[in-house]
This record gives structure tokens, sequence and C-alpha cells, in this order.
């Protein structure tokens, strides 16, 4: 497989694939990207005076720090084959708008996307994406596949919109024959303790949310752990194109809200409307409010079983921990 | 591969991962996390109303059989005062109490005791040996009976918490006793031709639809789930504009309906689901008293999927839905302006405001015809033809037709 690069590896779903990546006999070299420190979980890993995993320091949205890297002696020397692109998510998913107004999340994926493109040992890129960039239907069950129209609307909310600009980036590039890109597209994912990532809603510090009252979409959700499976199945993978990747559960928005610490409050949906633009006049954030939040969805993920080999290892679910508090827990099935 | 072993420590353990500065996580003891209110087994029992009535209208079953065979008023109220004390009192093996032993044994179970032959119209009040049963589903069979009980836990078992499509087997547990009631008692639904439903496999049933609210639907699926072999629980094709309307858009979807996008009826069929579908769609519902039980056009995308997974269609007549709320007039202009389906005026609506939507009591009659094997004689790639795809749904329209004509 060669060494491979991993963005925003100081995230939590980066640091899962590169642990992963570390335990991985087949994995020679890792270069692991950050715009912090070094995590404290790398620190065992980076013994040594030659060690198999190497951070460095990097602004992901800035053009002239990405190609420095990309073009170095240091990279060539570490035979860098494959990169995964992991998105900007946590806490802060999303930074201040670079240039022209684009945002940080579509700057950085066209940024490593290009990169990657001219580099001329890296021959495969993974790419995580996001399932929410689908157009939903009313209904609670949108079955979607692959090729499922994406939401063009103008109307989408910008916090979506990155999620969209970046997958046709990705998606324009799987086509090409020097590269080969493998798409990802993620639903909710979730954390031992009651984490949670890629959610538009959801994400971000625990605490309560506005959800419309009447709709109690269903939300499908992956394990973190899964999603390191599921990298390094594509990475091993000679197929290309974009997969839909998702556990085994599925659970209606108010629960995944209760279960990760962030209790929906339902506002009927006029009400709703004026108490988003209330909190953006107020300056506490723009008003999020798309299909996503009343229409559910499950994900047809049947291609990436067949061709990829991807099958989910871990259950989520609650589980009562030691001090008597229900905790979301992903286990293996 | 098996990257799992060599990880440190490979059981997950709490506050592990990737929460250190992943944003703050739900503090210990947290009760905002809360529980699945359908998998919370310690909350209050929602059944406790329904059996609370349930042993009132026993009492009053013993009192009238009491009534019959001689007793006089007198000697009913020190049974029903004994029967009080004796819950009250902690009773001890052996020392059921002769004045109310069905009451005690309606309440509080035991496998060695004898169970009570059930009444032949109240198969609500029939038990039998609730002991297989998981505790959720022992209450519910005590509320309808037995048979239903297991087959609602037949249609459930594998499901754990949702399906894809949103169904909840709890959720369907909370709500089969409201709708068997309906069934039963306040439809009188009578059915024929079971033996036309396919035991496993995908499969197609055809219904004319009517009545304004989609209550044939629910009965049909009832009816379904009551009398196949094994039991089989119908998925309903809902039109759109169902998926949109609040809260209804959540019910539906926890009880396995399904809103008809093509994908849903795919994918439905492909895990060899029965699929009930209403052809004439929202024309149906919304036609006037002077259409009733006249078919009004189809739309045929079932028989494409039919023919493309190779599932029989049954046409199905159900009489008594167009009975149920007899439309004398649709304001159509009004419905546009309200951007609803239709703005109907009824014997009872809107003279008595929404009280008026709710169907009359009319008896349904439900009727399964042969199967229609449509792709034992044409390809899967027949589906492809409007034409052929136009011709057979008039088949499958035609069929539901006689069908109706014979039994009015």
């Amino acid at each position: 497989m060669g060494g491979v690069l991993v963005t925003h590896a100081d995230l939590p779903l980066g640091r899962r694939i590169v642990k992963l990546l570390w335990y991985d006999p087949g994995t020679p070299r890792i270069v692991a990207l950050g715009e912090g420190p070094a995590p404290r979980a790398f620190d065992s890993f980076r013994i040594g005076t030659q060690p198999r995993l190497v951070y460095e320091r990097l602004d992901h949205a800035r053009q002239r720090s990405v190609a420095e890297l990309f073009r170095s002696r240091r990279l060539r020397e570490l035979e860098i084959q494959s990169v995964v692109y992991v998105p900007r998510h946590g806490a802060s998913p999303e930074g201040r708008p670079v240039v022209a107004h684009v945002p940080t999340r579509t700057a950085e994926a066209r940024l490593i996307l290009h990169q990657a493109v001219e580099h001329r040992e890296i021959r495969s890129l993974v790419a995580l994406g996001s399932a929410f960039v689908y157009q939903l239907t009313p209904g609670n069950a949108n079955h979607l596949l692959e090729d499922s129209p994406l939401d063009l609307d103008p109307a989408v909310p910008a916090a979506l919109r990155t999620w969209i600009d970046s997958d046709m980036l990705f998606q324009a590039e799987a086509a090409g024959r020097r590269l080969r890109v493998t798409l990802l597209r993620l639903p909710t994912v979730v954390a031992s303790g009651g984490f949670v990532y890629l959610h538009p809603l959801l994400e971000g510090a625990a605490g309560p949310r506005l959800r419309s009252a009447g709709f109690d979409p269903l939300c499908p959700v992956i394990a973190d752990k899964d999603v390191a499976h599921a990298v390094l199945t594509a990475l091993a993978s000679p197929a290309v194109g974009v997969f839909n990747i998702a556990g085994r559960e599925r659970v209606p928005l108010s629960v995944l809200g209760r279960w990760t610490g962030r209790p929906l409050l339902a506002l009927p949906g006029p009400l709703l409307r004026a108490a988003g633009r209330s909190a953006a006049r107020l300056g506490l954030g723009d008003p999020f409010d798309a299909p996503l939040l009343r229409f559910g969805m499950s994900l047809d993920t049947r291609r990436a079983a067949a061709e990829l080999g991807f099958a989910p290892r871990y259950r989520i679910g609650l589980e009562r921990a030691g001090d008597g508090a229900l905790r979301l827990e992903a286990v293996t099935a | 591969m098996s990257h799992d072993e060599q990880l440190p420590d490979p059981t997950p353990r709490y506050g592990d991962g990737p929460e250190r500065d992943g944003g703050p996580g739900p503090a210990a003891g947290d009760a905002a996390l809360g529980s699945d209110p359908f998998a919370d087994r310690d909350g209050p029992d929602p059944l406790a109303p329904w059996l609370d009535a349930l042993d009132r209208i026993t009492a009053g079953e013993i009192l009238a059989v009491a009534a019959e065979s001689g007793a006089t008023a007198k000697s009913r109220q020190p049974a029903r005062a004994d029967e009080l004390a004796e819950r009250r009192e902690p009773r001890t093996a052996g020392a059921a109490s002769p004045a109310a032993p069905a009451i005690q044994r309606r309440r509080r179970p035991r496998a060695s005791q004898p169970t009570r032959t059930a009444p032949p119209r109240g198969q609500a009040l029939r038990r039998g040996d609730e002991s297989e049963l998981p505790p959720e589903l022992r209450l519910l069979a005590r509320l309808v009976g037995d048979d239903p009980a297991r087959r609602l836990a037949a249609v459930g078992a594998g499901i754990d918490g949702w399906d894809r499509f949103g169904l909840s087997p709890n959720a369907l547990q909370q709500a089969f006793p409201i709708f068997y009631a309906l069934y039963r008692s306040y439809f009188r639904v009578r059915s024929e031709g079971h033996q036309n439903l396919p035991a496993t496999g995908p499969v197609v049933l055809a219904a004319n639809h009517g009545g304004l609210l989609p209550f044939d639907g629910a009965m049909a699926v009832m009816d379904v789930l009551l009398h196949s072999e094994p039991p089989r629980l119908a998925r309903a094709i809902l039109d759109r504009f169902a998926g949109a309307l609040p809260w209804v858009n959540v019910f539906m979807a926890r009880v396995g309906q399904v809103v008809g996008t093509h994908e849903n009826f795919s994918r439905l069929l492909d895990d060899g689901e029965a699929i009930l579908v209403f052809p004439e769609g929202i024309d149906g519902i919304r036609k006037p008293i002077t259409q009733r039980y006249r078919l009004q056009a189809f739309h045929v995308g079932f028989v494409e999927h039919a023919l493309r997974a190779g599932a029989p269609v049954v046409p199905m007549a159900i009489l008594g839905s167009d009975d149920q709320a007899p439309i004398l007039f649709d304001v159509k202009p009004l419905a546009r302006w309200l951007g609803l389906p239709a703005a109907p005026i009824t014997p009872t609506f809107p003279w008595f405001g929404p009280v008026g939507l709710l169907p009359y009591p009319v008896r349904y009659r439900i009727v399964y015809g042969e199967p229609l094997c449509f792709h034992e004689r044409f390809a899967a790639s027949a589906a492809d033809d409007p034409a052929v795809v136009s011709a057979l749904a008039g088949q499958v329209r035609r069929a539901i037709q006689r069908l109706i004509d014979g039994k009015r």
C-alpha cells in the first residue's frame, strides 16, 4: 500500500484512522497532518529515530503551505502513495471563509485534491464525505443509492453547501485515470461516550438544539471505529468511485439527540423559523433549517459491501456505565 | 484483517476514544442522555389503563353470568367487595378466594393455574399459555388475545430498534390494540380468499381506495397480519404528501408504512416484503359518492416494480371504505388554496367540525383475488415498455373491479 498521508489527523476521526493504520502491518509509513500540536495519543507512536508516524502541522486551507508540503523533498523521501482526506469536523467544524468567500472545508478539499493529482507518487486518494448531500423528498424513508440526486437547491444552508461542493470536486476527479479517487459518504458518526460528528445539527458542543415539531427523521449512524475500518478497506481495494458507508443501526433524530447529550426541543415550524431569525440577528449563529431535519433516510450500502468488502463491525446502542448513567456505546457486533 | 486484536485495549471504555479533544461530552450521570422511550421497560406501563378497563369489562361479564344463573343483586355486591379486599391482601399459594377466582387469575396469571376458555366472540378476552411470549407482549396478549400477540411478535422479530424505513416493533405494539379494536368492533371486518396470500417472498397487494381517511389501508394491513401464514406485515405505500404532514409522517413510518418512491418500492420487494398499494392514489379517496366503488385511473408504477422483482400481484377488494365518509362535493379551488388533496363536503363535515371527518361504523369486507403472476409471462425487461405495463395495470384494475362487483 505504501505510505499514507492523513489530513486533519489531530481531529477525532483522523486520530482514529491514524491509530488503525499504525496497527496495520501493510502501512510502512504514516504522515499525519494537523493544525494543532501533535495529539498526546500519538506520543507512543513517535518513539525512535525513524518512527513510522510523522506528524506535521499544516494550515490545510492555505494554498502556499499545502503546496510547500506536497512538493517538499521530505514528503518524497517518505514515499507517500495514498492520501486520506479527513474533512474538518468536531467542535468547530467550519472555520472562517478564506479567499473569495470560499468556505474553509471546500478550500481544503480543493487544495488537497489538486496537490494529490499533481504529485507524481501519489496513486490513490480516499476522501470522507457526508451523506447529507443527497436531496431528500418528504417522508421518513428516503432510500438513497450512490447515484441518487444531490441537493443542488440554492436555498441549501451554507453548512451543507460545503459538503456538496467538496463531494462534487471528488466525484469529478473520480473519473480520472492518474489518481484513484474513492469517496466514502458517511452518515452521522458517533463515538463511545456520546460524541457525534458530521451531523450538521448535532455536531459541536453538547447542549440542547431546536428541531421542527411533528418530524422525527430517521438517521443512519456509524461508529467512528467502523469509519476507520472503511478507510482501510478502501485503501486496500482497487475500486474507485462513490460509496455509501453506514452502520447497521438507524435511530430517530430525537433519540440520537438524547443518546448524545444533545436534547432536541421541538418547536412548530413558524416558531422555529422565527427563533432562527432572532438568533441570527443577535449574533448567536446562523439558523440551520434543512430537509434533513424533517425527512429521514437510509443508505444503500450494497455497493460498498460488494466492491470494497466493507461490513460494519460495531453495534451502537445505550449501555449503563459504572456511574449508573446511560451512555452511547459502540461495541463489537 | 483483525486490527482489533493488536490494539492496546480493544474493549470500549467509558471516556476512551477520540473525545479528549473532540469536544465536551456528556458529564457523568448526565440525565439529559435519557433512554429510548420505546426501549424503556422501567417506565409506567402504557397498557395499564387498558388492562384496568379489561378487568372492569370482565367483572361486568361475570356479574352478568351470575345474574343469568339466578344470583340476586344483593349477593353480587359482597362478591365485588370480597374481590377488592382480596386484591389488597397479599395472597398465599392455594389460598385463593372462592368469591372471585377469575378476576385474580386474569390479573396475576400463573403458569400452574388453568386458563379460562375463550368466549366465542370475545377473542380479546382469550388467553393461552403466555409464558412463551416476551414480557411486553404478555400484556398485549391479555388485551387482544394470544394469537394476535404472537403474530405481532413474529413480524417484529429480527428488528432491533427501527428498521431502515422507520418501523418500530414497540410502536407497533402500542398502536395495535387501537387498530385491533377498530378492526374487530368498529368496522367488524370480514374477509375471504386468504389462501391467495403468498406465504413468503415479495408480493404486491393492489386494492381499491376510498373513504377520505385511509382506514381502508389500516384495516387491510390488520387483515393481512391476522390471516397470513406465517404472519406478514403488509407495508402500505403512502402518497408523498403524507410524508410531509407533521406527526402523521412519524406515526406512519413507525407502524411500517412507507412513502412511495421508486427506491423504497424496489428495496421493499428486494427484501421480500408484502407491499400494499392503492393504484388509484389520492383520486380514490376524494371521489364523490356518485363514483363509489368505481375505480379511478390507475398509477402503473407498481406493475413495473412487480415485473422487475418477479413478484405476483394480488388484487384486493375492500368494500365499506367508500361508505365510511361519502363525499357529496369536493371544493377543489379551496383544496388548491389550502394545499390539501381535497376539501370535501360530507353529510357530517364540515357541519360537526373535525369530528365529522371520523368514519361511520360501516362493515368492511375484504376479498383477495387470485394472484396475477405477470413475471411468469413477461421478462423483467417488459417493465421498460409503457404499453405492456399499462395493459397489465388494466388487467389488475379489471380484476379488482370484478371482485368489487361480485361482492356488492
